[in-house]
């Protein structure tokens, strides 16, 4: 405990120490960016200019949470992304500032389905219509400049509608775009689909896609409307349907601020200023139960039915019918050929991807799948680990086929499979971690949102590997009851 | 008690051709009888006893057991097996269970006999067979021989009208088939209707009332010891009840490997259960060797055992030799009489190939 305790404090002053060492970098143009380490977000218009430039290196991080601390910990120089993003109150608490802001601007606008023209025409006349009266305005003031960037503020436009949902899609969440907090969605980009919704009478179903995933929600029909900073570029037009742009933005070039006068704080007021904005400001805490909840929720779901499927394929292994085990073989091979989040994307953006089938239940059938292969072989190892002899003597002392399997041969196989069920089951729970990209929001999903919010990484992580710990060992303490009985009478 | 007739059995193997390890076994067991199964391996005597039982059901023929036919399709096998028991080669434990929970799991689940009931009747049975202290072992602790004997008391425990015996001893070390074949011994005494395939003939005479020699998947000849031991009426009984066990050395030069001879002897006499014989064989081959044999190089060496008799013999064989190496003025009376207290009697014939002498242990 003592020691875990060292390597707890020796993190947190390495975290607390990362952005000692800062110099003060001149930069007035994007030819200054040369020999210099730049990163930003993927999929963005940024990365596929600056990947064009071999003068300078580029890494690209899937969240801004993740991009501010690649600056922050000294990982890259300089960071890109929308102005609006890093705004004043944020760059101030992080010690950052802009170095220059580029004169390019990029057209940003809601992008829909091929087919979906029409919606796309809808949405393009509620934002002229906006425009006009001056609404758009005051959400530009709110979101952009106003009262969000002094103080923080919340506020959404309600929901209404009883029509089918309006499926939205956002691979942003950063304020002020798009971000998620206590259980709603905010930003810019959410009052612009709720006023289209209330246009078309539909209520909003929204869901956080990861970047890279995103644009198939699009293609595949899982959502009607992406949004998260879309910028309108030819390659997608030639493939998607834009409305009308709605803002343009300013991409930014930030770097460390030498001047910055940071706060000095103990290591005590430290935490104590990270759990309360980890957990306590915006409800935050709700995100980690929840989290929880979904992880606890798919993993077990995923071992019983997993288990069950085990067991058939196991029958079909040890069949008579050469089909049977053909088919086994098979199914084991395409199972063991395949990393478990291509088959879970697989499955959500293809098999089911026209149904109506939750998330929830696509990730518990896509991890069961995995589990039943493995709970067949564990099955088949205990089963005939058990001499024949075994069962022949329960049958000669009298026993039926199905008492002597019972009473005699599964005792013996449970004692053999456990120690292996049990490590599957622990590898399940944390393979589970992967649920993120088709917008569960599981335990670490959990982490990943409350980072987007504090820009504070080691808090949530660490919060979230101790969670982890806590339920592996309970796995083993619930397996542990199945044990048989020492004494059988 | 038991009538067999015309039972058959052939497996089919999964490349398509068949065997044939049951042809036509016909046979009535009464109560009471103890019948032992010899014959030469693979003729089918395993497959005899687990056709009986079902556990490896016949293809063709008829078994009635008290009048029922057990091969009917609505038989309840169970039913049968409970009043047939079987002690394995294997011995079979249930490795989960204590010794006591052995032997009294089946009368409690399948008797549904109490617990206080079953136990007492199981440290009883325990304790005919010399394990009532081990009833709180795990199988994994004890010897093959005390495993065998525990496997006995457990089929005791179902109170079977008859017990069928595969092979109960070929899995044991020599040392511990005393032990098993004293259980053995116990039942038939008592009246157990048993039927044992076993390969130990001088068991089989001792403890049978009745003899079946199996050959070729037929029960080849079918009497009492005395009948198929003493006086078989047919020619390949009489090869396999009379033959001579034997391990045969070609002895060439001096260089040769008489450490090796020594404990290949070792597992012969180990292997026939004459271990007591050993260091006496051993003995007289050095012997032999030094003052005698190493003239007449190269000779034959062998060690034989008749199972049926229970003589052992050691003997040199020197071809197209006409006088007996005895003669040889290296034999003196000190050596001869070291010789003669080494074995009960020494045995000097000229043969058609070269002169033996043969010292029966």
């Amino acid at each position: 405990m003592k020691r875990f305790g060292t390597i707890v404090l020796s993190l947190l002053l390495l975290s607390s120490c990362g952005a000692e060492k800062s110099r003060n970098l001149d930069i007035r143009s994007e030819a200054d960016l040369s020999g210099l380490r730049v990163a930003t977000i993927t999929g963005s218009s940024y990365e596929m200019d600056l990947s064009k430039r071999d003068d300078i290196s580029l890494t690209c991080y899937n969240a801004t949470s993740d991009l501010l601390q690649a600056l922050l910990t000294g990982k890259a120089d300089v960071i890109v992304h929308d102005e609006v993003v890093f705004n004043p109150r944020i760059r101030k608490e992080n010690g950052i500032k802009i170095a220059f802001l580029s004169e390019r601007t990029s057209a940003t606008a809601l992008m829909f389905n091929k087919s979906d023209s029409e919606l796309a025409e809808a949405c393009s006349k509620v934002q002229r219509r906006m425009f006009d009266d001056g609404s758009m305005q005051r959400l530009k003031d709110f979101w952009l400049e106003g009262e969000y960037f002094r103080t923080g503020e919340l506020k959404h436009i309600p929901d209404e509608g009883t029509g089918e949902p309006l499926r939205v899609a956002t691979c942003a969440s950063s304020a002020p775009l798009s971000f998620y907090v206590d259980g709603e969605w905010y930003g810019i980009e959410m009052d612009l689909v709720r006023e289209l919704g209330r246009e078309l009478g539909r209520p909003l179903d929204i869901k956080y896609y990861d970047t890279g995933s995103c644009i198939m929600t699009l293609k595949t029909g899982i959502a009607d409307v992406l949004c998260g900073c879309i910028f309108i570029t030819p390659e997608r037009e030639e493939q998607f349907c834009f409305a009308e742009p709605y803002h343009y933005y300013h991409p930014a070039y930030f770097v460390l601020d030498p001047d910055a006068d940071k706060e000095q704080l103990s290591i005590w007021e430290w935490i104590k200023k990270s759990i309360q904005k980890t957990f306590i400001t915006e409800n935050r805490w709700k995100f980690i139960t929840r989290g929880l909840w979904a992880t606890l929720r798919i993993t077990i779901l995923a071992i019983l039915l997993g288990s069950l499927l085990g067991a058939l394929l196991y029958r079909m292994k040890i069949s008579r019918h050469p089909i049977d085990r053909v088919i086994a073989r098979l199914y084991n091979s395409f199972i063991s050929g395949i990393p478990q989040l291509v088959l879970l994307l697989i499955l959500f953006y293809i098999v089911f991807a026209r149904s109506s089938v939750p998330p929830d239940l696509v990730a518990v059938i896509a991890f069961a799948m995995y589990f039943a292969s493995s709970a067949a072989s564990i099955y088949d190892t205990s089963l005939s680990a058990i001499p024949r002899g075994q069962t022949e003597a329960g049958l000669a002392l009298g026993f039926t086929k199905v008492q002597t399997f019972m009473q005699i041969v599964l005792p013996q196989a449970i004692r053999q499979a456990l120690p292996l069920f049990k490590g599957q089951c622990i590898s399940l729970l944390k393979g589970t971690s992967i649920v993120g990209y088709i917008a569960i929001n599981d335990l670490t999903r959990a982490g990943d949102l409350i980072r987007a919010r504090t820009f504070d990484a080691l808090v949530p992580l660490l919060l979230i590997t101790i969670l982890y710990f806590i339920m592996v060992w309970l796995i083993g303490i619930l397996l542990n009851l199945l044990y048989p009985k020492k004494h059988v009478l | 008690m038991i009538s067999i007739s015309h039972l058959s059995k052939t497996y089919h193997n999964p490349d398509g051709s068949t065997l044939q390890v049951l042809r036509d076994v016909n046979c009535e067991i009464n109560k009471g009888e103890v019948i032992s199964i010899i014959g030469p391996s693979g003729t089918g005597k395993s497959t005899l006893l687990r056709a009986m039982n079902l556990l490896d059901p016949p293809t063709g023929g008829s078994i009635l057991f008290d009048g029922e036919d057990i091969l009917a399709k609505d038989y309840p096998v169970h039913k049968l097996r409970q009043k047939m028991g079987m002690v394995f080669q294997n011995f079979n434990l249930f490795e989960h269970m204590t010794v006591l929970e052995n032997v009294m799991y089946a009368p409690c689940k399948i008797l549904k006999m109490s617990l206080e009931e079953a136990r007492e009747e199981a440290l009883s049975l325990l304790r005919k067979v010399g394990l009532a202290d081990r009833g709180d072992d795990y199988p994994s602790n004890l010897s093959g021989g005390q495993k065998q004997r525990v496997a006995i008391a457990r089929c005791l425990a179902m109170k079977p009208q008859v017990i069928l015996f595969d092979e109960p001893t070929s899995a044991l070390d020599p040392t511990m088939v005393g032990e098993v074949l004293s259980v053995i011994r116990q039942l038939a005494a008592e009246g157990m209707t048993m039927l044992i395939v076993t390969h130990l003939m001088k068991f089989a005479r001792d403890v049978s009332t009745r003899i079946f020699y199996m050959q070729d998947g037929i029960i080849y000849e079918d009497g009492t010891p005395e009948q198929v031991f003493e006086k078989p009426r047919r020619s390949a009984t009489k090869a396999f009840v009379q033959r001579i066990r034997k391990q045969v050395f070609e002895i060439d030069n001096s260089e040769f490997d008489f450490r090796g001879m020594e404990s290949t002897i070792r597992a012969f006499c180990i292997k026939y259960n004459i271990a007591d014989r050993c260091d006496r064989a051993i003995e007289i081959t050095d012997l032999m060797q030094e003052v005698v044999m190493s003239k007449y190089m190269p000779y034959t060496l062998r060690i034989t055992h008749s199972e049926l008799s229970g003589e052992s013999a050691v003997d040199f064989m020197v071809e197209g030799l006409e006088n007996s190496p005895m003669k040889d003025p290296a034999v003196d009376s000190a050596f001869l009489k070291k010789l003669k207290a080494l074995s009960s009697d020494i045995v000097e014939e000229p043969t058609t190939r070269g002169f033996r002498i043969k010292i029966i242990l």
